[in-house]
């Protein structure tokens, strides 16, 4: 989700198999850059392996080029990445979302193979998506600041996973502004 | 004429030789000195260590190592080749390990670390292995100690007692006369010493005494390690080679005495 | 139907498997062991299709022991599971899969931890105080979450894995008459009797 110089990302933090919980500490984001996170949801299995193919990306990248990915390019590396498996894909649904060299908010979602989508406010995937999308076009207004945009889409989050009966457990959120990432993890309904 | 036959790799020249394997023994017999020693109940392998620099971790330069549990390998020669030997050998102990249960034999292995080298003399862009191993253990359910070696021609023997000795320093390298001279008297100090029955203490004094015959900077230059059935791989701290070598010093001393004695008396 | 988990206590983890080899309508054995051990404070269970059980355990346990011998270091719980993972993982995409549902078992001597991974035949893999595969699942989670602490002893860990056997006998379809239950803790891997 997009604000004023600022984008926050979320994500649940169950693991199950079925309707039977397992873990209640998963989350599906991790930080790739300073400014920019991948969130990854679907196969539990895919999730995992992705975000070490990707860890390794970016370190390779890094060493190789001596910068950190822009999010855009990070966001077409992953996309590319997926679409290498076109005809086996993994199944998973990314989102990228973070700030570029000049502090403008960047998000983008796709699909299993890799068909990405540049969203200018928020994008979401995942069991609850149709949820989600109708509280964020409930919740979500332009220009929001940090503080605004972590209480929109923590709201957002806990309304969707509430109503959907495979997710929620925990929440984190990370919202990122150009000074520092502020990282806050939300107690939910645990049923 | 032999020229224009070394150039290629491991191609015959006209008089049936083998230049690169020749070679290959050749950087053997400049590296370091290896002895291995079979007990009765023990193999001991001693390798004679480079001097390692202050700031350097002694750790990371090994000449002994380990291929299984119960498998250990001492190597002369270059050590940047005998890496990927000795990694190719752990592999397999693995994999034999995970097809049919059991772990390796001594023997198997052997027989397996030669057919790669055989390997390396045979095929086209490769240059042979510029390592010879000796590679010590005992079988599964046997108490017999095992001792082999191999070169880098392919060929392995199974011994009682096996040494290499390098050249003293590079000038002695073309003074072949010299350098078999030397080799031949720790041989022959060997055969004089060795017997079947040796115990664990004797045997690996005997190692060490050998190998002061071409170390001449004492215990801090000299690795160790001992095999027996029921400690398995044991490698000797340095105060302990260091008190074999003052016992065998001492030893030595007590000889010359006893030469000098009577050649004193009959001389009276 | 077979039966594996585990938990951690305050310096150990307690793990059990069931002992039985069934096929089809009728137990071939009573005695098996569903455990490797992958080195000296790394166990691993193992569930699942027989054949890919033991053929995949034993090769997760040669790699690491091929890892020591190479590297001369202990594997990590954490590195283990890993590993074990992305070997999983990647399997999932071949001709033939394996199907085996996995605990890993380990105490740490670097941090002086226990440690529990849970992973399944799909190579997801979580870190949990307490697992559970198969049909023991639905029966010990709830056992877990309300009886289970992070500080148990080894006293109260046994007590605990009576009332898991316990109620696996009482209450599952399945007659399950023996477990092996093991230790993992600092001086490394044993079988105890409860």
């Amino acid at each position: 989700m997009s604000g004023k110089n600022c984008v926050a990302i979320a994500s649940d933090k169950r693991f199950g198999v079925k309707y039977l919980t397992i873990s209640m500490e998963f989350p599906k984001m991790f930080q790739a850059t300073d400014k920019t996170f991948i969130g990854i949801s679907g196969l539990a299995t895919d999730v995992q392996t992705l975000m070490e193919r990707f860890r390794f990306k970016i370190n390779m990248y890094r060493m190789n080029e001596e910068r950190d990915f822009e999010p855009i390019t990070l966001a077409n590396m992953v996309s590319s990445t997926l679409y290498e498996r076109r005809f086996s894909p993994y199944f998973v649904e990314p989102i990228v979302a973070g700030l570029d060299k000049n502090n403008n908010p960047y998000i983008n979602g796709m699909d299993l193979i890799g068909c990405s989508t540049t969203a200018c406010d928020f994008a979401a995937t995942g069991t609850p998506e149709d949820q989600l999308y109708g509280t964020c076009e409930a919740l979500w207004e332009p220009n929001l600041e940090p503080e605004e945009l972590f209480e929109t889409i923590s709201q957002t989050i806990m309304s969707a996973t509430n109503r959907d009966c495979v997710s929620g457990w925990g929440a984190v959120v990370h919202v990122i502004t150009p000074e520092r990432v502020i990282t806050r993890t939300l107690k939910t309904r645990m049923d | 004429m032999a020229r224009s036959y070394d150039r290629a790799l491991t191609v015959f020249s006209p008089d049936g030789h083998l230049f690169q394997v020749e070679y290959a023994i050749e950087a053997v017999r400049k590296g370091t000195c290896a002895v291995g020693v079979r007990g009765k109940n023990c193999v001991v392998l001693g390798v004679e260590k480079k001097s390692v620099l202050k700031l350097q971790d002694p750790r990371t330069v090994r000449k002994i190592v380990m291929l299984d549990d119960h498998v250990c390998m001492a190597f002369a020669g270059l050590s940047a080749d005998a890496r990927v030997l000795v990694n190719k050998a752990r592999v397999e102990c693995q994999s034999h390990r995970l097809t049919v249960e059991d772990p390796v034999s001594i023997e198997y292995i052997t027989c397996y670390i030669a057919s790669v080298q055989q390997k390396y003399t045979q095929s086209g862009g490769v240059r042979p292995f510029g390592i010879s191993t000796l590679i010590m253990g005992f079988d599964a359910n046997d108490k017999t100690p095992r001792l082999y070696q191999t070169d880098p021609s392919g060929i392995y023997y199974a011994w009682k007692i096996e040494i290499w000795l390098k050249a003293s320093n590079y000038g002695d390298y073309f003074n072949k006369d010299g350098q078999e001279l030397s080799s031949n008297t720790v041989r022959e100090f060997l055969e004089k010493n060795y017997h079947d029955e040796l115990s664990t203490d004797e045997a690996i004094k005997l190692t060490v005494r050998s190998l002061l015959e071409v170390v001449q900077t004492g215990a801090k230059n000299i690795e160790i390690a001992v095999m027996t059935l029921d400690a398995g791989i044991k490698n000797l701290e340095i105060d302990e080679v260091e008190g074999i070598v003052t016992e065998i010093e001492k030893e030595k001393e007590a000889e010359a005495e006893k030469k000098k004695k009577p050649s004193a008396s009959t001389s009276t | 139907m077979e039966c594996i988990f585990g938990f951690t206590g305050k310096d150990f983890v307690m793990t059990a498997t069931d002992s039985t080899v069934a096929q089809s309508i009728l137990i071939v054995k009573s005695t098996e062991d569903k455990s490797r051990a992958l080195s000296k404070r790394i166990l691993l269970l193992f569930a699942g299709e027989s054949g890919d059980t033991v053929q995949f355990a034993e090769f997760i346990q040669r790699n690491v022991r091929l890892y020591e011998i190479r590297n001369g270091v202990e594997l990590s719980t954490k590195s283990a599971a890993t590993f074990t993972r992305r070997e999983l993982a990647d399997n999932l995409r071949s001709r033939k899969q394996y199907s085996v549902n996995l605990i890993l078992a380990g105490y740490d001597l670097t941090t002086e931890l226990p440690s529990l991974y849970q992973l399944d035949y799909l190579g997801s893999s979580v870190s949990a105080p307490f697992a559970a595969h198969g049909y023991a699942a639905h029966f010990l989670f709830s056992i877990f979450d309300r009886y289970h602490r992070p500080d148990l002893s080894l006293e109260e860990a046994k007590a605990l894995m009576k009332m898991c056997v316990g109620e696996l006998q009482r209450r599952f379809l399945v007659n399950l008459s023996h477990f092996t239950v093991k230790v993992v803790d600092k001086d490394g891997i044993r079988e105890i009797a409860i």
